[in-house]
């Protein structure tokens, strides 16, 4: 273990979060998704406005807004950061820049603020991300080069998949996979339920089923009342007849926001903030295209490497949970106890709106880890086309 | 190239030109170096309609690239064709029967000498390149391959692809070792496996042409290639990596060969050997160097070429190609002189009436439809319009289509719109009373020398040629439903019909795009006769107590793409019972009209269309379109149940085909069609029979007749329906075959 930098100065560098906030996720369903009749900016704007109010900052010191997306056009085209912050209020002075690591967008926005941060080069950055898969989906308006699968093939850009040919060579089984999907389930319920979502959650307008006006404030996948038996009966979707993945076992396609506010602890301490986490260290790495899933395992390798920090070091993981398959294939390599990833369910449940998955995990993780859930925690993501990103917070002590 | 001097192969060097530079020309190829030393080799395959890769072109070009290891050395090659639309089609059909009936050794050799040739291309010092616009398949883009770098056209007509597996094949001179190295091997496997072509844009993104660029500018485009491949030794780099193994990470090998097998069983069920095969050999020879890749080739080639499969499937390429060719009668004046007609007429607007409209709008007939109810035809005509303007690619109809379209339809609810026309297909509603009006009526309306034909399944031609004065200019066209996706089509000879007018009628099918076959005037004529038995078994089964579901599936694991009573289903089980009234009668020895049917029709469930028949049928997409109704069918069933018979798998798909084998005996005996290979083509266009099997009588053949008549001895007690014809007892006795 490396000594836990403690005494913060106004030079202090090391970036910190000082306040993280996501809307509830929405089903991207066009009749029932709460969000149907809300934008994808507007998310952000929401996720943006109510994570500075929550951490405090002094909005003339914001520099920069780094959000992560992966559809990057119509509603969230032509630079969605920029447009988010304005729509928030943020003073004209915060500029704003997009990046695009697919499912890894949210946290290469936080990542990039961290680096900037701990650099020198900004004091003050707000990142997050944002994804409104009901209206940009997922694979639309894309145009891969077929020489870009020169040294892959078709089928790895069908991430379900990919997910097939994870769970049938790492021998992972159909029913397995649902008691790691059920757990999912159980513990957001639990968790939604206990009102640990409610830090983290900000009350935006959306609508029911019926139409009629709602403050969406619980995630709207989350399924208490599921039951391995209903999982049970769905046919596989991506290899109909052969495949051992479902729609209970994939992430739902969501639209959702998040945001988190970045500053070095320093400028923190000037501005009287009481630091949430640090961001200790970060990694990205790429894998074979037709492996994505497996993506988390080196980067979390690299991460703690980086760190110096042991794997059992680590109080909580966040690993984002595209698949079940891939979930447990992460968890299986890396040899980690269940019982500390994921502690209030993950995205099978919550649901994965791409470029937004990244700040909504390290949202809830920072939460987690402030209300005393441990120390150390790794956010962790598979990205599309074979890459991994992780992600090192260290509760700050009040 | 206006004369084209078929030049001795031995003293092919003939000096040309007044520049001083040379030129070679052979049988299938001219060569003619310009001053500046770059040679154009103009392949123009004489005896066939395409160029077509034969032994003399293989010949050819080896001693062509003799002659230029012999002089100066030429700064490149350029290969492109002397025929607009074709650089090369593909194989020599009759080469490659031949090649059927070889050993596998010595088809592993002539692999090898192929590759070996193709190979002295590579291993010259200076560049070649291929100009390919129009069609480039099979051995054709294997040559294409061998070349350091291609040039494609943006043309419509140009195609590269390797169709062999739709003959059961896969290429055997180095195309699945050189397109995995060329595009890597994930699209290698797509297009081998998959046997589509792709255009010449698409070649260039993928990697597999150098560039596409318009056809007038192909020439240049090569000559600006050769001169950047010399400028660096390019080419040199390139035969390199061609020669080595394929760069993948383990990960992306495993992935491609189960995510490919899976989607390749899928597609074929496993009844088709070819395109597993691409993937295996594709994969094996990955980690490999080119030239033991190849050989891996090589071998996989001769298993498949000597697959039973691929003897089917060529035999099946052959009937079709024989069917474009058959005029549908003797050889002689009417086969000769076929005026096809240009002012056709359709005289009904119901299901088939719009169908068969719609098809001659697709192919580019202007054509009058006639209907005496003015709302039935302003119904059609949106549904007409939209079937003729349906584009497959986009799955809708292309709306600036339909517009052009509507002016190429006149429609009318009187018959005197018809007197110009030159073609009439009645296509009335299935009452025997109101087609013999209607054709009085158009016989009196039209000009003497128009045709006249009927679309029936059911009603006998001689009948309704006694509505006219001139029955000789009379048949029947038998469209089937779908009619735009259904391409056979039965032209009915009656006692009457001369053979000018059946001449006219399968010509003009053929215009249709469908594929046309002469039958004999009798019930059920030649596909619902041959339907009938199978539909009929199934029914039988099902009332032995054996499961909808379990025939279905013995049926379609057989090969077939709907089983007996999933058919039924899609028919109609009204349409079904009246057409099975008319073969009960005429039948009725062996079949008898299923009590089965009617009671069904009267519970309602007519098939799809009621949204149930032997299943329920779903319109939600979210929900499986057909789902098991045997609870519902069990009490309408029951009044009728036989004895409960046990019927094993095997036997269930015995007991489905074999009496269509036995009727398609009498039919033969009876004339009804010239010969089996019309039983064949019948069967597969119209029923869906799997090509994989060569056709009803090849699959016969297959079993042997004396076999035949070994497994229907135990369904002897099932009456007259399995007993062996005379036909069949002759052919098992003298150990005959069915098919030539």
């Amino acid at each position: 273990m490396p000594p836990t930098d403690t005494v913060a100065t106004a030079s202090d560098s090391t970036p910190v979060i000082v306040g993280c906030r996501r809307t509830a996720i929405g089903r991207a369903h066009p009749q029932r998704g709460m969000f149907r009749h809300v934008r994808g900016d507007e998310l952000a704007a929401a996720a943006i406005a109510a994570a500075v109010e929550a951490s405090g900052v002094d909005r003339q010191s914001i520099e920069d807004v780094i959000l992560g997306c992966t559809q990057q056009r119509g509603e969230q085209g032509g630079n969605v950061a920029r447009a988010a912050a304005l729509m928030a209020g943020l003073p004209l002075s915060a500029a704003g820049t997009t990046v695009n690591r697919l499912c890894g967008s949210g946290l290469e926005a936080l990542a990039r603020a961290a680096h900037a941060v701990r650099a020198g080069a900004e004091r003050v950055v707000v990142v997050g991300g944002v994804e409104h898969m009901h209206h940009l989906p997922m694979d639309s308006a894309i145009d891969f080069h077929p020489r870009v699968l020169s040294r892959s093939s078709r089928g790895a850009l069908s991430m379900g998949l990919t997910a097939e040919h994870l769970a049938a060579s790492a021998g992972i089984e159909r029913q397995r996979q649902e008691a790691w999907a059920l757990e999912s389930h159980r513990r957001a319920a639990a968790a939604a339920t206990a009102g640990l979502f409610d830090g983290e959650i900000v009350p935006v307008q959306a609508h029911d089923e019926a139409g009629a006006l709602i403050r969406a404030t619980r995630d709207q996948s989350i399924r208490a009342d599921t039951s391995a038996a209903a999982m049970a009966r769905l046919e596989p979707v991506f290899l109909p007849g052969l495949g051992t993945i479902t729609a209970a076992t994939s992430a739902p396609v969501s639209d959702g926001a998040a945001a988190l506010v970045v500053m070095a602890r320093g400028e923190a301490l000037r501005q009287g903030l009481q630091p949430l986490a640090r961001i200790v260290a970060t990694a990205v790495v790429g894998v074979a295209p037709a492996a994505m899933g497996t993506g988390p395992v080196p980067a979390t390798r690299k991460l703690l490497d980086r760190a110096g920090v042991g794997i059992g070091d680590i109080d909580l993981f966040e690993i984002n949970e595209a698949f079940a398959a891939q979930v447990i294939h992460n968890v299986d390599a890396l040899g980690l106890d269940p019982a500390r990833v994921n502690v209030h369910g993950g995205s099978l449940a919550i649901g994965h709106p791409l470029g937004a998955s990244g700040a909504r995990i390290a949202t809830t993780l920072v939460h987690s880890l402030a209300r005393g859930g441990g120390r150390l925690g790794v956010a962790a993501m598979c990205v599309g086309l074979g890459q991994g990103i992780a992600v090192l917070l260290e509760r700050e002590s009040s | 190239m206006s004369t084209r001097p078929h030049g001795d192969r031995d003293t092919g060097d003939v000096p040309a030109g007044s520049d001083g530079a040379e030129s070679w020309v052979f049988e299938t190829l001219r060569a003619d170096c310009d001053p500046a030393g770059i040679v154009t080799a103009t392949i123009h395959v004489p005896g066939h309609r395409h160029n077509v890769v034969t032994q003399t072109f293989l010949l050819d070009l080896e001693a062509l690239l003799d002659q230029l290891d012999t002089g100066l050395p030429p700064l490149g090659l350029i290969l492109a064709s002397g025929r607009p639309g074709s650089f090369f089609s593909g194989a020599d059909i009759g080469r490659l029967e031949t090649l059927l009936r070889a050993a596998p050794p010595d088809i592993e050799w002539i692999c090898q000498a192929g590759r070996d040739l193709f190979a002295r291309l590579a291993s010259r010092p200076w560049p070649s390149v291929a100009v390919i616009d129009g069609a480039c398949l099979g051995g054709g883009l294997e040559i294409a391959l061998a070349c350091d770098a291609r040039i494609t056209t943006s043309a419509p007509h140009t195609a590269l692809g390797f169709p062999e597996v739709k003959l059961g094949l896969m290429p055997g001179w180095g195309g699945t070792v050189l397109l995995p190295r060329l595009v890597g091997p994930g699209a290698a496997v797509e297009m081998i496996a998959a046997g589509e072509s792709i255009d010449g844009p698409t070649a260039a993104r993928l990697g597999l042409a150098d560039a596409c660029v318009p056809p007038q500018q192909a020439m240049a485009a090569a000559r600006s290639l050769i001169d950047w491949l010399r400028a660096d030794n390019s080419h040199m780099a390139r035969r390199r990596r061609l020669a080595g193994t394929v760069d993948i990470d383990p990960a992306e090998r495993d992935f491609l060969a189960a995510t490919s097998a899976a989607v390749i069983a899928g597609r074929t069920g496993g009844h088709y050997p070819a395109p597993p095969a691409v993937l295996d050999t594709i994969i094996a020879g990955l980690d490999l160097r080119a030239t033991a890749a190849a050989k891996i080739e090589s071998k996989a080639f001769a298993r498949l070429v000597t697959s039973p499969v691929a003897r089917n499937l060529v035999r099946v390429f052959r009937l079709g190609e024989r069917n474009r060719r058959d005029t549908g009668v003797a050889a002689g004046d009417a086969a000769g002189t076929v005026t096809t007609p240009t002012r056709p007429a359709v005289v009904g607007a119901g299901i088939m009436g719009a169908g068969i409209a719609a098809a001659h709008l697709r192919s580019g007939f202007a054509v009058s439809l006639i209907d005496i109810d003015r709302d039935a035809l302003a119904r059609a005509v949106p549904g007409i319009l939209e079937e003729a303007a349906w584009d497959r690619a986009t799955r809708r109809a292309d709306p600036a289509r339909a517009g052009a379209l509507a002016g190429q339809l006149r429609t009318a609810t009187q018959t005197s719109l018809l007197s110009d026309a030159d073609l009439v297909i009645e296509s009335a509603v299935e009452r025997s009373d109101v087609k013999l009006t209607l054709l009085r009526d158009i016989e009196t309306v039209v000009g003497p020398t128009a045709v006249i034909a009927t679309n029936t399944s059911t009603n006998p031609i001689a009948r309704l040629a006694r509505a006219l004065r001139d029955p000789g200019r009379f048949c029947g066209l038998h469209f089937f439903n779908p009619v735009r996706r259904m391409t056979l089509v039965e032209v009915v000879r009656g006692p009457a019909t001369t053979d000018a007018t059946v001449a006219v009628a399968v010509a003009h099918a053929k215009l249709l795009g469908k594929c046309p076959i002469v039958v004999q005037d009798s019930p059920g004529f030649l596909v619902n006769r041959l339907l009938m038995p199978y539909l009929h078994e199934s029914v039988e089964m099902l009332r032995e107590g054996t499961p909808a579901t379990r025939i279905d599936r013995v049926a379609r694991r057989f090969g077939m793409p709907l089983g007996p009573l999933e058919l039924y289903d899609l028919i109609g089980l009204d349409t079904a019972f009246y057409a099975g009234l008319v073969l009960a009668e005429a039948y009725g020895d062996r079949i008898e009209a299923s009590p089965v049917i009617p009671a069904l029709v009267r519970a309602g469930r007519l098939g799809r269309k009621s949204g149930g028949g032997f299943y329920d049928h779903s319109h939600d997409r979210a929900e499986r379109p057909q789902a098991d109704a045997s609870a519902t069918i069990a009490p309408l069933v029951a009044p009728y149940r036989l004895p409960e018979r046990s019927t094993p798998d095997a036997s269930i798909a015995d007991r489905l085909f074999l009496p269509v084998v036995l009727e398609a005996t009498r039919v033969l005996e009876e004339g009804i069609v010239r010969d089996g290979n019309d039983v064949d083509l019948a069967m597969i266009h119209a029923l869906g029979f799997p090509p994989f099997r060569g056709g009803l009588l090849a699959w016969a053949d297959a079993l042997g007749a004396a076999e035949i008549v070994r497994r229907l001895e135990p369904l002897a007690d099932l009456g007259p329906r399995m007993q062996p014809t005379p036909r069949l007892l002759a052919l098992a006795a003298s150990g005959g075959r069915f098919t030539e």
